[in-house]
């Protein structure tokens, strides 16, 4: 019986731009002094990667690319939820970067603290232990 | 012109999208060490999908497969949402997973 590769070339495809954007625009973001930048240019990697797709002779290169790409440009809206996301306090904030020292004055709710950092307690925490979390002694 | 990637990569999007909704509902009702088992799930989906002589099967199979590999990761973090109240957190008890000590030591707990 012959095998068929496909499915193993769009699942690298599928996992590796899932876990690429994941860590990507969670550091860049952190870093960068603007979201419009890394937006603009993820937008444009992806179109790039999906014009390739389209122009491809090759099934697996166009399965590859078109995949990959479209993660691409979902990292590009990523890139302006993950801000939300550090002015609700579900990301942390970089007090260094002078855009999310801005955040940090004027959202209440921002913090420095990566509340995933954590392992599961296993139970729903309490009032005074979420206190604690915030306030850096646990 | 080849619309194969576009058409799958647009795929992949809405299966990702799923992955939200499952690893919510997972997590909730089963909790997340049953995670082995769910990356157990997908890494046979990926290899299933050698089997499969339909080029769309076997590329919507490895984009299935992975996209629960992936979330199978996620809900430990998910775990830790839902505990500090950004998501519901069923009150009732879960079910332990087949081997749960040893999932547990795994997983870097105790």
């Amino acid at each position: 019986m012959e095998l068929n590769g496909i499915g193993l070339i769009t699942a690298a495809a599928t996992f590796s731009g899932i876990w690429i954007g994941h860590i990507a625009v969670r550091k860049i973001e952190y870093l960068s002094p603007t979201v419009w930048i890394p937006s603009s240019v993820a937008i444009l990697i992806g179109v790039l990667l999906e014009v390739g797709a389209v122009l491809s002779g090759s099934l697996y290169a166009s399965a590859a690319l078109g995949i990959f790409g479209i993660t691409v440009l979902w990292d590009g809206m990523e890139f302006w939820r993950q801000e939300k996301r550090v002015r609700k306090g579900h990301a942390p904030a970089n007090p260094r970067n002078a855009r999310h020292a801005g955040i940090l004055k004027n959202h209440p709710s921002s913090t420095t603290i990566n509340w995933l950092d954590q392992k599961p307690a296993g139970r729903r925490l309490s009032a005074e232990e979420i206190q604690e979390i915030k306030e850096g002694r646990r | 012109m080849n619309y194969f990637g576009l058409i799958l990569g647009l795929a992949a999007l809405l299966i990702i999208g799923l992955g939200f909704i499952w690893v919510m509902r997972c997590e909730y009702y089963l909790g997340y060490l049953w995670w082995p088992y769910i990356t157990g799930a997908g890494v046979l989906m990926v290899i299933g999908s050698l089997f499969i002589p339909s080029v769309w099967g076997s590329a919507l199979m490895g984009i299935f497969g992975a996209s629960i590999v992936w979330g199978a990761t996620e809900l430990k973090d998910q775990a830790v949402r839902a505990e500090i109240g950004w998501y519901p957190f069923n009150p009732s008890k879960k079910p332990k997973p087949p081997f749960f000590e040893a999932i547990r030591k795994w997983s870097g707990l105790n």
